[in-house]
């Protein structure tokens, strides 16, 4: 890990780019994964007063919109040179930031649908704007090598908040607490942004010219990826299926009370410190596996302990299902344990995943696809498949037989191409068999 | 109790159904309430509530209790096996088998009629220091065996495995720790296929071997740190070292048993990294450092 020699040799100005980078990250991350995932269903569903249904298809269309306009954002970012001007993209996110500041205070106070609506589209343009532009920090503040271990310790920091720390899954809370914390962070980006003395400029003119150094990713060193060839296409169709199979799954289990409630929802203090524990263990293994193997064997890990939690998530509804009288009495917290593991695994993939699939001229574009696509255009997907499930009134056993069923095939079909890519090189080298 | 608690004492069940000759598909489970007995299926499990065999009741078949408690007032005509929870056997109650009791708690009224009862003692590891003695020496045998046989014929595969543990000891563990967490869960759910029992059996013993030939590569490397200078001598000299580590990480409280487990899945890791040494593990190089 270079971050520990940066440290020992007393580089403060790169130490500075790894902990403005990663409280940038967490803080966002935090934000999404607290009040936009979570928060925007108790605003849509007890103070508005929408059906869950109705909430589901707005948060659909929030991820539309989102995509679009990362896509916008990330193409101009790339086609302005803005991708390889830290003080411009900082200045972007102090003004996305603020944005969602607003946006923050004032959700609780929304009560009509059309008010509901204008703040989807407007969070739809701060999240749009923001990720392109804070994943293209990474050029500027994380070297190549350790891009893995800072991926790690976002996901990880990210996820043991959210989970130990003991909220009420309720706008009010969320927007109350995210006040308080955005409040100081609008301040520090906007002395980064717009102050300008000695110190500051010298730290910040050295960090500027880093992409020189760090800005071609770990997969664009013998290869040249581009947005249509392959080398980012299947990642991107891969980072798809995992956000799919996570994003239908989820849904399901956060809407069975049984199920919540004996794991994120615990009133147990130990049990949801038992899940954050599993989500910073897993996003240290993802991270060490990064660093230290090909993508390819992160992406099998990553879809095998899916299928494993879903293989056991869905063997204890066969048990429910054959002895009734076992039916309520909860689950046990493995289960959604293995489920933070597999969560904490992708999560820092895709971290780490996009800025090294691009170089300073693209990584505007390639985040903005990669997240867009991947992330946002699977969670709208899976909304929609979510919703027509609950619409055909299908069991839970069933829904999650559905995801099981997806993920094994993501298992087993990543094994087989990778099988058959390992031929088509041999026959290609050796031009037919050898004896 | 949930499902995912119940599974693994549900299998040893199995194991244990399948092992005596019985038929496991004729099978009852009760996991709440109370309910009283007149008639069993060949074997019933009782893994929560209170299943009750009353006063005038005679039943044929085994029962095991998982979780919960079995309460015999009547008559059972078969074995009575408690491996958790409680298990009453109350004035003038019939079981013509054995009351077998592995944990949990047993109470047999001295007025009821039991076939044999027998109490399933856990051999305690500090029982006497010449059982302790004993079980060493049996370890370091087997071990010693197996490490002078692979260094005297394939050197190699030491070599490489004890390089993934000095050089890649994190690697090791990660792997190690996803790779036995992740097999150990996939073999206990194909035994609850029953079908696939016979392959989890193995698989799990297969696990065990591994683990085994990880301490054997950790006693090399000590082997070869030793002033010692013929091979075989120096990796028997390193196990026997590495053996006693490992008795005196037991005696430490949480902190010895933590250090054993980094040991094991450290062990793991780099026997599954290497090929089991047929290959030296190299990590991927990822270019644009500073």
């Amino acid at each position: 890990m270079e971050f520990l020699q940066h440290v020992r040799q007393r580089r403060w100005t790169t130490v500075s780019g790894y902990l403005l980078f990663t409280a940038l990250m967490v803080a966002g991350y935090y934000y999404n994964i607290t009040f936009v995932q979570l928060g925007l269903i108790d605003l849509g569903t007890r103070l508005v007063g929408l059906s869950e249904t109705d909430v589901s298809m707005w948060m659909a269309a929030l991820a539309l919109v989102t995509l679009i306009v990362a896509a916008v954002t990330g193409v101009t970012m790339d086609r302005r040179g803005w991708s390889t001007t830290l003080r411009t993209k900082l200045r972007l996110l102090f003004g996305v930031v603020c944005l969602q500041f607003a946006l923050t205070l004032v959700a609780p106070m929304i009560r009509t649908v059309p008010a509901f609506g204008a703040w989807i589209v407007f969070a739809s343009i701060g999240l749009g704007v923001g990720f392109p532009v804070s994943f293209s920090l990474a050029i500027d503040l994380v070297p190549v090598p350790d891009r893995g271990y800072v991926a790690a310790a976002i996901t990880a920091i990210a996820y043991f908040l959210a989970n130990a720390i003991p909220l009420s899954w309720s706008v009010d809370v969320f927007s109350q607490l995210m006040v308080a914390a955005m409040a100081p962070g609008i301040l520090v980006l906007a002395v980064l942004s717009f102050a300008s003395f000695d110190r500051l400029d010298a730290v910040l003119d050295v960090l500027g010219t880093r992409h020189e150094t760090y800005g071609t990713g770990r997969f664009c060193h013998d290869t040249q990826v581009q947005a249509r060839s392959l080398a980012f296409a299947v990642p991107v169709v891969l980072m798809f299926g995992v956000f799919f199979i996570d994003s239908l799954g989820f849904l399901r289990i956060i809407d069975t009370p049984s199920l919540l409630l004996s794991s994120w929802q615990s009133p147990d203090l130990s049990t949801r410190l038992f899940i954050a524990v599993a989500h910073v263990v897993g996003a240290v293994m993802a991270g060490v596996i990064y660093a230290n193997y090909s993508l390819s064997r992160v992406f099998l890990w990553t879809f095998a302990l899916f299928a494993l939690t879903h293989v056991m998530y869905t063997s204890d509804l066969r048990i429910e299902a054959v002895f009734p009288t076992i039916a309520g009495s909860g689950t046990s917290p493995l289960n959604p344990a293995l489920y933070a593991i597999a969560v904490s695994f992708y999560t820092t993939l895709n971290f780490a995943l996009w800025p090294d699939l691009s170089t300073p001229e693209t990584v505007g574009t390639h985040s903005a696809i990669g997240i867009g696509v991947a992330g946002w255009l699977a969670t709208f997907s899976s909304t929609a498949l979510a919703l027509y499930f609950q619409a055909a009134d299908l069991t839970l056993l069933s829904h999650l037989n559905v995801v099981q069923a997806l993920s094994l095939l993501l298992l087993f079909g990543l094994a087989v191409g990778l099988y058959a890519k390992r031929m088509v090189e041999l026959a290609r080298e050796t031009g037919g068999a050898n004896a | 109790m949930s499902p995912t608690e119940a599974i693994p004492l549900l299998i040893v069940v199995l194991l244990m159904i399948s092992i005596g000759g019985g038929d496991v598909q004729d099978m009852s489970v009760t996991f709440e309430g109370d309910n009283d007995v007149e008639a069993l299926a060949d074997v019933h499990v009782v893994a929560g509530g209170t299943t009750t065999v009353p006063e005038n009741a005679a039943v044929d078949g085994d029962i095991y209790v998982i979780g919960g408690t079995a309460a015999i007032d009547g008559t059972v005509d078969g074995d009575v096996t408690l491996l958790n929870g409680n298990i009453s056997v109350s004035d003038g109650a019939t079981v013509t088998g054995a009351v077998q009791t592995y944990s949990g708690s047993a109470s047999v009224s001295p007025d009821a009629s039991v076939g044999r009862v027998s109490q399933f003692e856990a051999p305690t590891p500090s029982s006497s220091p010449a059982q302790r003695v004993g079980g060493f020496l049996l370890q370091f045998l087997v071990l010693g065996a197996f490490g002078w046989w692979l260094v005297k014929r394939h050197p190699l595969l030491f070599e490489n495995v004890g390089a993934a543990v000095t050089d890649h000891a994190l690697v090791s563990g990660v792997v190690g720790s996803l790779g036995a967490t992740t097999l150990l869960v996939l073999f206990v759910y194909m035994a609850f296929t029953l079908i696939l029992l016979p392959l989890a059996i193995v698989g799990l013993f297969a696990e065990f071997l591994v683990i085994l030939y990880g301490q054997a590569v950790f006693g090399y490397l000590i082997g070869t740190r030793l002033p010692i200078e013929r091979d075989g001598v120096a990796t028997l000299a390193g196990i026997a070292v590495f053996l006693l580590v490992l008795e005196l990480f037991g005696i430490v409280p949480y902190l010895g048993g933590i250090a054993q487990l980094a040991v094991a899945v450290v062990g793991f890791g780099a026997v599954l990294n290497t090929y089991f040494g047929l290959q030296r593990f190299e990590p991927v190089t990822i270019p644009g450092g500073t």
